[in-house]
């Protein structure tokens, strides 16, 4: 993969550079610079599938980070792309004329990120949250605790105690 | 209706004599992938009860339930993990954040019954057929959501702290506390190990907010001397820190530390409050050392008239008159007396209980009595020449450090213990031997071998690096004098210090005897009390118990009008001290509003 690496670099900007196993890598890319790499991927390197399609909330950097996981299926081996986005208004070129599929995880990113795709088909129509219209629920400031405490109810019976108090009242109840 | 209507159900019935298109796949054992997230699992001798499972989930599916054969101890809540599947969604982010690496998950997802609330059990205790499942989640080592590391302190180092007295250690920046603070997992195990059970978890998330108003306030809840125990608490909090079984303990110590330097003593009284009204009682407090500040603290803010009685030049105790100023810095601890005078605390100095006034005259003008004399006499270790006038006790001489005498203090000098007050001495008289000589000379011994040296750990390594030999594992045997000199000491082998009962009972080879050279000996064995104030007919009535007065929870001793705390009731140590000065204080409140509605 290495190899791989060094023959990329002297063609696209790329940036850091992890090997996860010795058939799993992962490469940073400029934003510009992700479509002519997936189609000097797909068609000199072997890697025509597209497995996923997904996206981390750096929400301390401000930034949303795409991976984009190519396989080589004759060569055995996985390598995703990370394209580092601003979080406000974020938005990201569609890749979905190279790949069908990627219409369906773009629309995904769109309603769980909150992740623009201008073009792509039907993304901006529900894709599994039925009539939400809050925050992106895996943008990190969702507040999920809230969330499930507001839909979901406890099976009568529970009882929790917490530890520092349960403390005093075991070991030293007559103490201020 | 159509004839075909009536018909077709009937042409389903063909399709029974066909080859079904579908396969029987009936349940059975479909193990999950190796680091599948299935049912937990938990080691409960590991767990440790903090709760961090249950703070994180983000389902509420978590509760901590008490287990039978699971009792609460110092470090450990005695209660566990119970999950309610019917909310968990199995993120393994309790897996992740667990401080112990106890919780983990089976690779087991496979599980009918029709009980619902069976879905509800509390892993490792509830016996379950995954228990010693293999496979499954475990926290990837390199998977950590707190940092293991604690923020590092910027500290003197030694070739510029053996040159004087300046404190070595510097204090955290805003922005260091702030990230340290940001370790803590807020679990509480801490709160019951502390004497005072100060709110820990609450003034480290004070400092986590940037509101130090807050934190002042929560420290003066439970401790009126927070500069000091900021810098030389022994800390047994962060012996139990939950951060520390899979990394270092937070800085609880340091960060408390933090906030008293943050806020400066002109906003105290706005920030802490004023006393109450005055309720007309006077209580007379013997002894100025952290016991006697803090009940005198506490017993004002209740608004009792409060007047100690010192015999030193100044209030501190043992904070001003053992600890060394490298350690615990005058103006920190001044800062703190300050407050405790301001809320109305009489302090009077130079006076001896005993001597300058005596204890039934104190009787006679107050309500009520705490002592808290501490334990300023040492003790010889008694073997041959151990009378001479150039054999010293540690105790007499750090205190006359401060006093600002000029001490005895040769080129080579000899320290028997292994305790940190032997470790303080021996640091002063290093300090002492630079600035004279240019050079250190002190070789300290003591009985115990070094890991169960007394001495904290820190003590042991700072002294080393400052140039101080330590020697552990003998016994002193005589101390060699000639005329009005000191010149060495022998020492044998010790074996062993206690006996199987753990009792003390030194045992030595005498055959292996080595001598040290020295023209000064510092004893640093222990420390003895001086209850001579109290009058014989005084002494009679209090009960002794293992030659300490015997008090009850409000540390009142056998007479109703006396109460005693700090290290005569308790042994050395500025924690426990203040802690009995509170509990006292409230012990004697309740005394005195008794007499007032009599």
């Amino acid at each position: 993969m290495r190899e791989l690496y060094e023959q990329l670099k002297r063609l696209f900007p790329l940036g850091e550079y992890t090997e996860q196993r010795r058939d799993l890598a992962f490469v940073t890319v400029p934003k510009d610079h992700l479509r002519p790499l997936l189609i000097h991927l797909r068609d000199r390197e072997g890697f025509t599938h597209l497995v996923l399609l997904t996206a981390v909330d750096w929400i301390e950097e401000g930034r949303f980070q795409l991976t984009y996981l190519m396989n080589d299926r004759a060569g055995k081996r996985d390598l995703g792309l990370r394209v580092l986005i601003p979080r406000d208004g974020a938005a990201m070129e569609g890749i979905h004329d190279l790949w069908p599929t990627a219409a369906t995880y773009q629309r995904e990113l769109r309603e769980m990120f909150g992740i623009d795709f201008p073009g792509s088909p039907r993304v901006n129509g529900e894709f599994i949250l039925e009539g939400w219209t809050g925050m992106p629920p895996y943008r990190r400031d969702f507040d999920t605790k809230k969330f499930s405490e507001e839909n979901f109810n406890h099976r009568p019976g529970r009882a929790t105690k917490d530890p520092a108090k349960h403390m005093k009242d075991k070991l030293y109840p007559d103490e201020a | 209706m159509k004839i075909r209507d009536i018909l077709s159900p009937f042409t389903v019935w063909k399709n029974l004599f066909r080859d079904p298109v579908t396969i029987n796949d009936p349940v059975r054992e479909r193990p999950g992938a190796p680091r599948y997230r299935g049912f937990h699992k938990n080691d409960v001798k590991k767990c440790i009860g903090c709760g961090t499972c249950e703070t994180i989930c983000q389902n509420g599916a978590i509760d901590m339930v008490p287990v039978d054969g699971i009792a609460a101890k110092e470090g450990d809540s005695g209660l566990r993990p119970r999950i309610d599947y019917g909310r968990c969604c199995w993120c393994a982010l309790c897996v992740d954040v667990c401080m112990t690496k106890s919780l983990t998950m089976s690779n087991d997802y496979q599980w009918i019954d029709r009980d619902p609330d069976a879905f509800r059990f509390t892993p490792g205790v509830d016996k379950k057929k995954w228990d010693d499942a293999e496979l499954g989640y475990t926290r990837p080592d390199a998977h950590r959501l707190t940092p293991e590391e604690r923020i590092h302190m910027q500290e003197l180092g030694p070739e510029t702290r053996i040159g004087s007295f300046i404190e070595i250690v510097k204090g955290y920046s805003v922005d260091e506390a702030r990230k340290e603070a940001d370790r803590c997992v807020s679990c509480g195990l801490c709160v019951a190990t502390c004497p005072a059970h100060m709110a820990i978890p609450d003034y480290i998330a004070a400092i986590r907010d940037g509101d130090y108003e807050r934190g002042l306030k929560l420290l003066y809840d439970t401790n009126p001397l927070p500069e000091v125990c900021g810098r030389v608490c022994t800390h047994k909090c962060e012996s139990v820190c939950a951060v520390k079984h899979e990394g270092d303990p937070i800085a609880i110590r340091w960060l408390k530390r933090h906030i008293a330097d943050q806020v400066p003593l002109d906003k105290y009284r706005a920030i802490v409050g004023a006393a109450e009204p005055a309720t007309g009682k006077k209580v007379a407090v013997v002894g100025a050392g952290p016991a006697g500040l803090s009940a005198a603290y506490y017993l004002a803010r209740m608004g009792h008239a409060v007047e100690i009685f010192e015999a030193l030049p100044a209030a501190g105790g043992m904070m001003r008159y053992g600890i060394p100023e490298y350690r615990l810095p005058y103006p920190d601890l001044d800062k703190d007396i300050a407050f405790v005078k301001e809320l109305g605390v009489k302090i009077t100095l130079n006076t001896r209980v005993g001597k300058d006034v005596t204890l039934d005259d104190l009787r006679k003008k107050f309500d009520a009595l705490f002592i808290s004399t501490g334990l300023h006499l040492g003790r010889s270790t008694k073997v041959p020449g151990a009378d001479h006038p150039k054999v010293f006790q540690s105790i007499d001489l750090l205190r006359r450090v401060t006093l600002g005498e000029d001490i005895y203090c040769p080129e080579q000098a000899i320290v028997i213990g292994g305790g940190n007050v032997a470790m303080d001495i021996a640091r002063t008289l290093a300090r002492i031997q630079t600035k004279k000589y240019g050079k250190v000379g002190v070789t300290l011994l003591c009985l115990e071998t070094e890991d169960i040296m007394p001495a904290d750990r820190e003590e042991i390594v700072e002294s080393r690096e400052e140039g101080v030999v330590l020697r552990p594992g003998y016994g002193p045997t005589r101390i060699d004098t000639d005329g009005d000199r000191v010149t060495g000491t022998r020492f044998v082998r010790c074996l062993s210090v206690f006996d199987e009962n753990g009792r003390f009972a030194p045992r030595f080879d005498q055959s292996d005897e080595i001598a040290i050279s020295g023209a000064m000996v510092v004893e640093s064995i222990g420390q003895g009390m001086d209850l001579s104030y109290l009058p014989d007919d005084l002494q009679k009535q209090i009960v002794f118990e293992r030659g300490r007065p015997k008090v009850d929870r409000h540390f009142r001793t056998s007479l109703p009008w006396l109460y005693a705390g700090g290290d005569i009731v308790q042994g050395p140590d500025v924690i426990h001290g203040i802690a009995n000065g509170h509990a006292a204080a409230v012990g004697i409140d309740i005394y005195l509003r008794g007499k007032m509605e009599q």
